[in-house]
């Protein structure tokens, strides 16, 4: 039987709550009006951060020559950093004809040889899926003679969506390492946290408390992740979605194979953060650790209060446009919120329908909710006269042309905005980009201009 | 001279700076006005190349994909895919161009883009760049040949006064525009096909613009054909030249491997001048020459003190190692991304096919470091100095206007070098 996924039951998530009324994959692409990255990138971004795996991309140049070393997810992994290298078997035309197999097999080696990581990633790509070399057999056979993990990643970028290729990354992980391996030791407090990649050490800015409440992270997928922790995932209490729900299908598979429930939740901002730590304790459904959360949020609040007093004034009467993807539509918002930001407009063209539900909720009823958002958010910006854009970095520019400020909240961000303390990075960064008097002055005409 | 090694001799690229084809044909797009470049395949290339261009340039990048998917990709000749893009991109905004070039995907099933392209009622030039075969540097010369056989119309009479520039894909904004004004000084009129030099050079345009703003016109793409002369720089612009001649046999031909250094730079004006006949050049050549000459006995102290390690594309690893070679620097490792037949005439005394792997295998051979970005992390680990040049640059702003050509951009590398290798000895006594 065929060890690949099979695309149609992804697609058709029974846990996802429009999935009754939808035919077709969520974000299917449109010829000559798409934006946004494929299946591949989608699987990488769900398991790059293994610092201590080889994610190696079977495939030609473009896959990988122009996205390695681009995501700053951070780790404390003392091993060299995988995670920041690129490794391909850059196929040429000769493997296209007569197969990459061969190429694949010693490229495997050579990685065991030379780097000796806890397990490699196999990532099959359009050509190489094409041409049919067969990854479950080569990885079957690489990891019989090398004795690690070596997992084939069937996500070519013409499956699909990021988002799909994300779930497809889950899905390798849950077939391949979760419950090949026991902890060591239990407590009734194990969480995996899923879908944190720990972008900019977002993660570091809340795994302290958890620390502090005895709630032990047990893996992660995958932010500052280990290939032999991901592998005991199984025996977790709990399933913390920290991100959008592209590994919403790892999580219910979980639940029907090993009765891990799950719960969906963001870090950004403080309402949410101190949710966040609500639902975690509620769901691990202990009185006492829950009177222990309650206590720390009430510190925590109180230390961040006291540290954004002197933003208020600054965010007083300012109003923001927010155009980013997944729960970071609404979980951003309410971070703004916090700071006192009015959020005027949202991008929920890559979001799923509860995160449009959840956006609708945080914008209140005079929030735009934006379907084609690099349409309409400049037209936004101009009606509602906002202030601030914070979107991906291919945004910039609206906001530079509009002469407004601007905040990267997406991939490409150079700090975190997670947790309690990532939200005075957040207001520090919006507070100088507001204050910042090169708007005006670029806009100075030329004293030849009339 | 040097010892070349052609060959890659592992299954597989360790830390990359080769960079694909259809890159480079979207690039040389760009240098279009108005156009869209158009790339075929799953969406994902194009969404890597908009963010890779866009952080690199700190600019809007205006690009399109066909987002092939898993039942067109084993059904559809392309067909579809490429009618209905050229279908959606219309109704947002209106190109004077539309720039189809593809991937691995479509070619490896074998679509037939010259056959879609004939049916697609729309200006559209195609271009087969499949990333399974050459690079960067090869996409942007192959997008730059089919623009001229697929746009210049033939002509039998020429113009003396009119002047195509061919340059390669490593060349900056700024890089173009200098050796435009250069050769403009002399009184010709100049047009560069493609021209980053007003589409990409980071100015501050009215509006945020859906499509590239600035570039060469697709007018003046069709009319190119009565130009007197038409100068290459790299070797990888050779085959447009020679498509431009087919177009009119009138039309002269002067190749330049590369425009770095006192050498190259003297023989463009030589050359300018035996064309126009004048007796000297412009007094600000004459001014930038002589500060050259100064920047090159300035720098020779810390440069000829320094081994080198030289990564980029073949036609700017040509270019630079000159440079240095002329003032005592010792290229001791030049790794190019692709093969070609420029590494034999390369001035360094190791060349190779290879990736960033091999330069950390090499690190006793060199002191100091000029390549892209990747190098960062590579100079850092191993303790080298480093001059970012190349594709991409991301950690740095100010890319599109860094220039190292001619007289007055080559005394500036050299300094730029010099400084950085006395501040790496600086660091290396100090630790």
């Amino acid at each position: 039987m065929s060890q690949k996924p099979k695309i149609k039951d992804l697609l058709n998530e029974s846990a996802c709550a429009h999935n009754k009324t939808k035919k077709v994959a969520c974000n299917a692409p449109t010829p000559g009006a798409t934006t946004g990255g494929c299946a591949f990138e989608g699987a990488q971004i769900s398991l790059f951060p293994y610092a201590d795996a080889a994610h190696l991309v079977h495939g030609p140049m473009t896959c990988i020559g122009s996205s390695w070393e681009t995501r700053a997810t951070q780790t404390d992994w003392p091993g060299r950093d995988l995670t920041q290298m690129g490794f391909t078997t850059d196929i040429n035309l000769n493997d296209v004809v007569f197969s990459g197999e061969e190429k694949l097999r010693d490229a495997i080696d050579y990685i065991m040889a030379n780097y000796a990581p806890q397990a490699v990633f196999v990532y099959s790509t359009c050509v190489t899926a094409m041409i049919g070399d067969d990854l479950d057999l080569i990885c079957k056979q690489a990891a019989e003679k090398h004795g690690v993990p070596m997992v084939p990643v069937h996500a070519p970028g013409f499956v699909g969506s990021k988002n799909l290729g994300s779930r497809l990354g889950g899905e390798a992980a849950l077939r391949h390492l979760i419950g090949t391996r026991e902890p060591e030791t239990t407590t009734p407090f194990d969480i995996n946290l899923i879908g944190e990649y720990n972008v900019t050490g977002d993660m570091w800015q809340y795994a302290h408390l958890l620390d502090e409440l005895g709630i032990r992270v047990l893996a992660t997928l995958s932010g500052n992740g280990r290939i032999a922790d991901i592998r005991c995932a199984h025996r977790a209490k709990l399933n913390v979605i920290v991100c959008a729900k592209s590994l919403i299908s790892l999580t219910r598979k979980m639940q029907e194979q090993y009765g891990i429930l799950s719960i969906s939740l963001s870090f950004y901002g403080k309402r949410d953060t101190s949710n966040g730590l609500l639902a975690i304790a509620t769901a691990l459904g202990d009185a006492d650790l829950l009177k222990r959360t309650k206590q720390l949020i009430v510190r925590e609040e109180a230390l961040l209060d006291e540290k954004l007093k002197p933003y208020r004034r600054v965010f007083a009467g300012k109003k923001a446009v927010l155009n980013t993807g997944g729960n970071k539509t609404w979980s951003i918002a309410a971070a703004l919120q916090d700071l006192g930001i009015e959020v005027v407009a949202t991008a929920v063209k890559k979001a799923t329908e509860d995160d449009r539900e959840k956006a609708r909720q945080v914008l209140g009823e005079d929030g735009v909710l934006m379907m084609n958002p690099g349409a309409e958010q400049a037209r936004l910006i101009d009606e509602r006269g906002a202030h601030l854009l914070l979107a991906g970095g291919r945004s910039l520019y609206t906001a530079i042309k509009k002469g407004i400020a601007f905040a990267d909240v997406n991939q490409e961000k150079k700090k975190s905005y997670g947790g309690y303390s990532g939200l005075l990075n957040l207001a520090e960064d919006l507070k100088n980009s507001l204050e910042n008097p090169v708007f005006k002055l670029v806009a100075r005409r030329a004293p030849w201009q009339k | 001279m040097a010892e070349v090694i052609h060959k890659r001799v592992k299954p597989l690229q360790v830390n990359p700076f080769k960079l694909s084809q259809p890159m480079g044909a979207t690039l040389a797009f760009m240098g279009v006005d108005n156009c869209m470049p158009l790339m075929h395949g799953a969406q994902g290339c194009t969404s890597l190349t908009k963010v890779f261009f866009t952080r690199h340039f700190c600019e809007p990048i205006a690009i399109q994909t066909t987002a092939v998917t898993d039942a067109l990709a084993v059904l559809d000749g392309g067909d579809y895919s490429i009618v209905e893009s050229v279908k959606n991109i219309c109704k947002k905004v209106t190109p004077s161009l539309i720039g189809l070039h593809t991937t691995g995907l479509p070619e490896t099933k074998g679509d037939d883009i010259a056959g879609v392209a004939k049916k697609v009622d729309f200006p559209l030039v195609y271009v087969n760049t499949p990333d399974y075969e050459g690079g960067f540097e090869s996409g942007w010369a192959l997008t730059c040949k089919a623009m001229i056989e697929q746009l210049v119309a033939p002509a039998t009479r020429v113009n003396d006064n009119k002047l195509v520039l061919l340059p390669h894909v490593s060349l900056q904004p700024i890089e173009v525009e200098k050796i435009k004004d250069f050769i403009e000084s002399f009184g010709f009129n100049v047009l560069a096909l493609p021209d980053l030099s007003s589409s990409l050079d980071g100015h501050l345009g009215e509006k945020q613009a859906a499509l590239s703003s600035g570039g060469i016109a697709v007018e003046e793409i069709k009319a190119l054909g009565d130009a007197g002369l038409v100068i290459s720089v790299g070797d990888s612009m050779q085959a447009s030249a020679g498509a431009l001649q087919k177009k009119n046999p009138l039309m002269r031909h002067q190749h330049f491997s590369h425009l770095q250094g006192l050498e190259a730079t003297d023989a463009l004006a030589e050359l300018l001048l035996a064309e126009t006949g004048f007796s000297g050049p412009p007094l600000m050549l004459a001014r930038w020459r002589q500060r050259l000459q100064d920047a090159m006995l300035d720098s020779h102290f810390s440069l000829g003190q320094t081994r080198f390690l030289v990564v980029a594309e073949p036609d700017q690893i040509a270019a630079i190692c000159q440079a240095l070679y002329d003032v005592g620097g010792k290229v001791t490792v030049a790794i190019s991304s692709v093969d070609s037949p420029q590494l034999e005439k390369i001035r360094a005394k190791k060349v190779l096919v290879g990736d960033l792997e091999d330069a950390e295998q090499l690190a006793a051979d060199y002191d100091l470091i000029i390549g892209n970005f990747h190098c960062e992390a590579l100079a850092h680990r191993l303790h080298k100095g480093l001059v970012l040049r190349g594709f991409p640059n991301w950690e740095q702003v100010g890319n599109p206007l860094k220039n190292d050509l001619l007289y007055e951009g080559g005394a500036y590398f050299l300094f730029e070098c010099a400084n950085a290798a006395t501040l790496m000895r600086a660091h290396l006594a100090a630790s």
